[in-house]
């Protein structure tokens, strides 16, 4: 009886724990429609203090550091929104406006088709969304299975075979672009940097040879970190060394 | 008396040519002397006079290099002439030799100038002539007198020439400007002026200065003559040129003098070379006198002048560089008008000043208004007084959607030297009302003409925050990979085995049901038929009539899966075509069916009868028996 009524406490916290979550980001929407920009960030903090997240929320977080020109957070902000909904155009296109405002212009590596392709398709779809793909895949694989096995004519049994070919090759997509899609999340190996100009190092030292020069809001790939430094990659491949502390992952 | 005079005539002649040998004799005597170059011209010249320089060497050579003449142009030259002579004295030959190089140039300003070392190659060795210093004087007669301020001043210019019958004082040029300061865009006439005593011709003009930092317009009121009187002496004057200066910038800055060239007719007299003569008729000027066409150089003075930058304060920020007095006026030729319609916006700007410099200002139309290129027109006059005119700008426009629009009002500002302050004049726009035209309307039945266009993008901002339902969510919470996720594809693969083996399990039971009925046939025949044989070694023909009915019956009912229900002839046929049995068979078996039912029926002795059928039944159930 005790436990029960744990578990239907826990259940009704729970709920109002969402509910007040809810509560604090629309205030925050109110706040950011008056162009009372610290409350909206103020509110929007509390959702995330409360251990919640969405894309909604990191991308309503994102307009308000830009309105308030702090365009490295701003990024920072539609980069995470970005990751839960990679398909979500509104993000996409705040993303690009709020990176003008970013001093180095750095040449990209040009990437492959087969990547461009890869990447272009995985983000259509959140980790989630693949996730629900893949079950509804499954679904009809086993019935196209099934199918296969039992039906008597051999038309239904044939068209069992293809269409049941066709979905394990959906299946393992879907599968594999949410595993891509949740591994991008769960590694937080990219990262904005956050000072106004830092300089990037051979070695993780103050000692260490200046190689290049970065600023604010320019996006670096994590590769290892040692000792408050974070061995960092560029757009166009260059390597080296930024302390920890000079830019925020994600 | 004439004997005399011819007798001296002639010892004078013969004096002068021993002289001549003596001097020519005078160099050879000195023979073994160094090769060497003299340079001989004036020591003092005036400025702008042409003059000889002559460098001599005494001997032959080659790769002659001139001096650079720093300060002075070459007007002609090199020339080389040559002269040379060879003297056989006791015996012994002396050859003399004299190169002569020339040149004529002309002095570009007043100083000392040191003429450089001309040089030669003799006999391998180079040989350079000492450096040469000439004084260059200003032009003789009165210097160009300067005065501050607005007062009009001449400078007289000079007169370069051998000849002293022709002195400064006779003929001259002049430069008259306006004023020696205004402000950018403040015109300034200025005149070149020729005074003269003695008739001239063939006046051209050999050097226009280039005026730099100005903007210049010719007067169209210039090259008149006229007489003047300067400190006492009567001149006849002739305007050369007279031009418009309006200075683009400010600052300090000297305008050329000018350079002409014209011949001057004059009187000359020929002096007598053999000294005072007592008798004096040939010094009568009836028979000495005659008139020789000078060539002169003329130049003006230069000028210096200032220019002001226009005073900031009270300066209008519409201000865009009209110096003068002006009038502006702005106007459109109407006020109401269908779309695609044309009216006219017309500016005009009318005074003396800078009025061909002055910029009129740009309209401003409301978007959806067609403006084309304004047509300007010009009736602009240079003068003695300066420049004055009119100029007009005239904008097309065409408006192409329909409604009320206003167009801004135009300010025109323009600073007045001579009152010293800026004027604004304003014009203060009108408001227009277009209405929907005709064409905008479709035409009856036709097509409507789509007046869509473009949507014009104004600015860009980052698009607008999510409002609706926000699904929260646990951070680094996902669907995928969770135990739900597992949970739901677990179910489903279980599900499907389920159903497989529920599946495999009912057809199986369908097909033993079947295959049991089968076995069962079989049997159930034979213990039938055994039955039959009993009743008919007992001769019980009813009871073996219905045994052997039940038994074909039954038989064929189990073997084929046939429901008693719908069993009759038509249904076994239909059976046994379904099964593959082939016709003749399944014919014999019906027939066999239909022998039973009517065999009882039928005459013939009973025993015979049973018997026979007896045994058609049996073959008759093997043989399907074979085929199934």
């Amino acid at each position: 009886m005790k436990k029960i009524a744990m578990i239907l406490s826990f259940l009704v916290l729970a709920m109002t724990g969402m509910a007040q979550s809810n509560n604090w980001f629309e205030e925050g929407n109110a706040a950011y429609n008056e162009g009372n920009y610290e409350q909206a960030l103020t509110m929007y903090g509390n959702v995330v203090d409360s251990g919640l997240e969405s894309a909604e929320l990191y991308y309503n977080m994102g307009n308000t550091y830009y309105k308030m020109k702090k365009y490295p957070m701003s990024i920072l902000y539609y980069e995470k929104a970005l990751k839960l909904a990679p398909g979500d155009e509104d993000i996409r296109t705040n993303l690009e406006i709020a990176n003008l405002a970013v001093v180095d212009k750095i040449n990209a590596l040009p990437q492959s088709f087969v990547a461009r392709w890869w990447n272009g398709a995985k983000s259509s779809l959140s980790t989630d969304g693949w996730a629900w793909v893949s079950v509804v895949a499954f679904a009809l694989l086993l019935l196209c299975l099934f199918a296969f096995l039992m039906a008597r004519r051999a038309g239904w049994r044939k068209a069992g075979f293809f269409a049941g070919l066709l979905l394990l090759l959906c299946l393992a997509f879907s599968v594999a672009f949410a595993v891509g899609n949740y591994n991008d999340q769960k590694r937080q190996d990219e990262a904005i940097i956050m000072t106004s100009t830092v300089n990037v190092k051979s070695t993780p030292s103050e000692a260490g040879i200046d190689l290049f020069v970065l600023h604010e809001g320019t996006k670096v790939r994590i590769l290892d970190t040692m000792n408050g430094w974070n061995k960092i990659r560029i757009a166009d491949g260059s390597i080296g060394w930024l302390q920890t502390e000079s830019m925020i992952a994600f | 008396m004439v004997k005399k005079i011819e007798e001296r005539s002639k010892k004078m002649k013969r004096l002068q040519i021993i002289g001549v040998i003596i001097a020519l004799l005078a160099p050879v005597v000195m023979m073994a002397q160094e090769p060497s170059i003299k340079v001989s011209a004036k020591t003092q010249v005036v400025l702008g006079e042409r003059f000889n320089v002559v460098f001599e060497v005494n001997a032959d050579g080659s790769n002659f290099k001139g001096p650079s003449f720093n300060g002075f142009t070459v007007v002609g030259g090199p020339m080389k002439s040559t002269s040379s002579s060879v003297q056989i004295i006791n015996g012994s030959m002396n050859r003399s030799v004299s190169n002569s190089y020339s040149y004529v140039i002309q002095a570009l300003s007043e100083g000392d100038f040191a003429i450089g070392e001309a040089s030669i190659v003799v006999d391998g060795n180079v040989v350079k002539s000492e450096p040469f210093h000439v004084k260059v004087v200003a032009d003789q007669g009165s210097s160009a007198s300067s005065s501050q301020g607005g007062q009009a001043s001449s400078g007289q210019g000079s007169v370069s020439s051998n000849d002293p019958e022709v002195s400064g004082q006779d003929l001259f040029v002049k430069v008259i400007p306006s004023k020696r300061s205004a402000y950018v865009g403040e015109p300034v006439v200025v005149a070149y002026k020729l005074y003269t005593r003695v008739p001239v011709s063939q006046l051209s003009v050999s050097s226009m200065p280039n005026y730099g930092g100005f903007w210049t317009k010719e007067c169209s009121d210039s090259q008149r003559q006229s007489s003047e009187v300067v400190n006492g002496i009567q001149y006849t004057t002739y305007e050369i040129k007279k031009v418009v200066l309006i200075p683009q910038k400010a600052g300090k800055f000297t305008i050329d003098p000018m350079v002409v060239d014209c011949m001057a007719q004059v009187v000359t007299q020929r002096s007598n070379p053999w000294g005072n003569d007592p008798f004096g008729f040939f010094n009568d000027p009836f028979f000495s006198r005659s008139y020789e066409n000078v060539p002169k150089t003329l130049r003006t003075a230069s000028v210096s002048f200032e220019a002001k930058s226009l005073p900031e304060q009270g300066k209008p920020a519409s201000y865009n560089g009209a110096v003068g007095d002006f009038s502006f006026k702005a106007s459109i030729d109407r006020e109401e008008m269908t779309t695609n319609e044309a009216f006219t916006l017309t500016m005009t700007v009318s005074g003396n000043g800078n009025v061909e410099l002055v910029n009129l200002p740009e309209p401003v139309f409301p978007p959806d208004f067609e403006v084309y290129d304004p047509k300007v027109t010009n009736q602009i006059d240079a003068n003695g007084q300066g420049m004055s005119g009119t100029k007009k700008v005239e904008y097309l426009v065409i408006p192409r959607r329909a409604g009320d629009f206003t167009i801004a009002p135009i300010e025109f500002s323009y600073y007045n030297p001579s009152k010293g302050q800026y004027f604004v004049m304003p014009w203060p726009g009108a408001n227009i009302r277009v209405n929907k035209g005709a064409g905008d309307e479709s035409s009856e039945g036709g097509v409507y003409a789509s007046n869509q266009e473009g949507i014009k993008y104004l600015g860009s901002d980052i698009r607008h925050i999510k409002t609706g339902d926000t699904k929260l969510k646990p951070v680094n919470s996902h669907f995928f990979a969770s135990p739900v996720y597992w949970i739901i594809l677990v179910a489903l693969l279980i599900l499907f085995i389920v159903a497989l083996m529920l599946v495999k399990k009912h057809r199986q039971f369908k097909q033993d049901v079947v295959l049991v009925r089968n076995k069962k046939a079989t049997k159930v025949a034979k213990g039938r038929l055994k039955n039959a044989y009993k009743y008919l070694k007992e001769k019980d023909q009813n009871h073996f009539y219905e045994e052997m009915s039940q038994a074909l019956w039954g038989y064929i009912s189990d073997k084929l899966g046939i429901e008693r229900s719908v069993l009759s002839m038509e249904t076994v046929k239909e059976a046994m075509m379904g099964k593959g049995i082939d016709e003749t068979l399944s014919n014999e078996f019906v027939d066999t069916l239909n022998t039973c039912e009517f065999a009882r029926f039928a005459p013939g002795d009973a025993a015979e009868k049973m018997q026979g059928l007896y045994d058609k039944g049996m073959d008759v159930i093997m043989k399907v028996e074979k085929t199934i």
